[in-house]
């Protein structure tokens, strides 16, 4: 079924910049841990959030996913530009207390 | 291998056991645990040909782990289940051991362990070096199962405490917003969320779900067919204002695919559909009670602009008494009254009447007050004054929109009236040897039709201690609870009775008998009315 998931992303040595638009579902959260997994020896990621409104616990659990990936390698993720609500979401799941949070990704790769 | 060698030799391993132990710990995954086993393994056995294999299920095939090589048929059964050891020792065969050990979470790790680099057998250290690691791979999945356990437990319960947190959040959310496109948006974000729900709909039809209105899917771009003819979906509806809203949401996501909803699941749809429901009422609710807000501050308007022509006294007339009043009812009623002097001992007593009330009813009196004001200068015939105001109003109003109207010319010194009747009650003249006449002379109520038919008028001469009364059929009319009327006789007979008092007196005492009768009833139409007494 299609999801309306769509990502870019960008690397910066060993930055990975990720932009995704639309509902981080299961299928979204793959996408996101297939991109990182494309590209050896990141050891962190930001993750641009802006045009994504909806997650699901799903979606979640694949974003934990990320942050054990990049936890193996003394890696961090970064979320950027996150919406009130996904921001409150992400905070009840503790993804902070394993991933950080910066306004923009100008001062995330700071 | 003499003891005292064997003991010293695990004594000096041990350390390295225990950081196996810790590395195994630190796995992320059951793979990455597998690999770092496979180190020991071979870090400890001096071989190259050592290879791992899982099995997930007693009846499920065994999958070879970090090796590309490839295996027979002959190998694979000798990781035989039906062993009464974990492990079994071979020598001069391909295999130095065989290990079938079965883990905590119901799966199996199978190794298969070659000769070593230096062509020797498995001796004794290399045989409880073995044992030993297959407890500490033992003991290191327990611990990463318990971890992965704990893990889930923690991201379930959270999920939980999400869950309640959305759910209160959707109701708050959902009644800041008026706009029903955002209220359905954002429902079907906060359920898809609630529930795991792959897409989800909102579908708006008629009572009878004959003419579909609106749909409106999440994610945006898939259509509602898709959604709709999901094997695995759920849905909840609703009737609102004549119309019938179903929410639908289908696909319940997991990890690895998509299942059908649940109980927990189909309540919170239902949660959500009440908060839908409720935004929406809240919403209807609050319109009507500003359109309600906007009609009384229109009637307000119009209760003033009205209260603005309703003369605050009358002119005082040379040999005559004069009075009168209005009453509004509770809505802006359409009743009026004037008299205007015009000079020269004329003076023109205006009593009307229109149809309906409210603002259209203000603002025909406006009209007609306007345009008295403008004709009555040029000293018209009653009959030519009449015609150029019914096509004046004619024009002016709706159609089911016209204006009783009376009006009496009196010329003060002589007592002459001139008197035309447009469609209003006619006026009571009391003669003072108790005569009473009823003067209906005139035609259509104005505005009705312009057909040019004519009207006519009356000229009566007015006596010392003669009485003029005007009226509109608020009075008459007036009900008492039992919605009986006050009458034209009693009225009639009132003003018999009661002619000879102060002008003053007698509209006072007229306004307390109509509501003594009428009691509690609520009073349904203006009270209007004037009197004229020539002394």
């Amino acid at each position: 079924m299609s999801t309306e998931f769509n990502l870019i992303s960008e690397l910066q040595d060993k930055t990975l910049i990720i932009k995704t638009e639309g509902y981080i579902n299961n299928a979204g959260g793959e996408k996101i841990v297939q991109e990182l997994e494309k590209h050896t020896g990141v050891n962190k990621l930001i993750l641009n959030l802006e045009k994504s409104k909806v997650v699901n616990s799903i979606g979640i659990s694949h974003l934990i996913e990320v942050i054990e990936k990049l936890n193996q390698v003394n890696g961090k993720l970064i979320f950027t530009n996150l919406d009130p609500t996904i921001e409150k979401t992400f905070s009840i799941m503790g993804l902070f207390q394993f991933a950080g949070k910066a306004d923009s990704i100008d001062s995330a790769l700071k | 291998m003499e003891k005292n060698s064997l003991v010293e030799k695990l004594t000096l391993q041990s350390e390295s056991f225990q950081e196996g132990f810790e590395i195994l710990c630190k796995s992320f995954s059951f793979e990455e645990m597998t690999k770092n086993f496979l180190h020991l393994l071979r870090g400890n056995f001096i071989s190259t040909r050592i290879h791992l294999f899982h099995k997930a299920t007693k009846d499920s095939d065994w999958n070879s782990i970090q090796s590309q090589e490839k295996f027979s048929d002959a190998d694979f059964s000798l990781l035989s289940l039906n062993s009464p050891t974990p492990i079994k020792y071979f020598n001069g065969e391909k295999y130095n051991a065989v290990v079938v050990l079965p883990l905590s979470d119901s799966s199996y790790l199978g190794i298969l362990i070659g000769g070593k680099l230096d062509g020797s057998e498995l001796n004794d250290f290399d045989k409880i070096t073995l044992q030993i690691l297959l407890q500490v791979f033992d003991s290191a999945h327990k611990s990463f199962i318990n971890q992965k356990n704990e893990k889930k437990l923690i991201f379930e319960l959270n999920e939980k405490v999400l869950q309640l947190n959305n759910l209160i959040d959707t109701g708050i959310e959902l009644s800041k917003y008026e706009n029903q496109t955002i209220i359905f948006e954002l429902a079907l974000g906060r359920i898809v969320i609630l529930t795991n729900a792959s897409s989800a709909l909102i579908s708006i039809s008629d009572n009878k779900n004959v003419s579909l209105e609106k749909q409106i899917t999440f994610p945006q771009n898939i259509s509602p067919e898709n959604i709709l003819s999901s094997p695995h979906k759920t849905e909840s509806s609703f009737d609102f204002n004549n119309k019938s809203y179903r929410l639908v949401i289908s696909e319940k996501e997991t990890r690895k695919g998509t299942t059908s909803f649940n109980d927990l699941d189909e309540m919170l749809l239902q949660a959500v559909s009440r908060q839908v429901r409720a935004s929406l009422e809240n919403d209807f609710l609050l319109k009507q009670s500003l359109e309600k807000e906007r009609i009384e501050k229109e009637l307000n308007l119009a209760a003033a602009i009205q209260q603005k022509i309703i003369p605050e006294k009358l002119p005082k007339i040379a040999g005559y008494q004069l009075a009168g009043i209005n009453i509004p009812s509770r809505e802006v009623g359409g009743d009026y009254y004037d008299c205007f002097d015009l000079g020269e001992d004329k003076y023109a007593l205006i009593m009307a009447d229109v149809a309906g009330k409210g603002i259209s009813a203000a603002l025909l009196v406006s009209t007609l007050n306007a345009a008295l004001h403008a004709y009555l200068e040029f000293n018209l015939p009653l009959t030519d004054l009449a015609d150029k105001l019914n096509k004046l109003i004619y024009k002016a109003s709706p159609p089911d929109k016209y204006i009783t109207f009376s009006i009496v010319v009196l010329e003060s010194k002589s007592g002459t009236l001139d008197i035309l009747n447009a469609g209003h009650n006619p006026a009571l003249l009391l003669r003072k040897d108790g005569t009473l006449e009823q003067i209906e002379a005139g035609g259509i109520g104005l505005g009705m039709l312009d057909l040019g038919i004519p009207y006519s008028g009356q000229t009566l001469s007015m006596n010392s201690g003669d009485k003029l009364f005007l009226y509109t059929d608020g009075i008459p009319e007036a009900m008492n609870i039992n919605e009986e009327e006050y009458s034209e006789q009693r009225m009639t007979n009132f003003f018999k009775e009661n002619s000879e008092r102060p002008v003053d007196e007698f509209i006072r005492l007229l306004v307390e008998d109509v509501k003594r009768y009428a009691g509690e009833a609520e009073q349904s139409d203006d009270i209007t009315s004037m009197i004229l007494k020539k002394l």
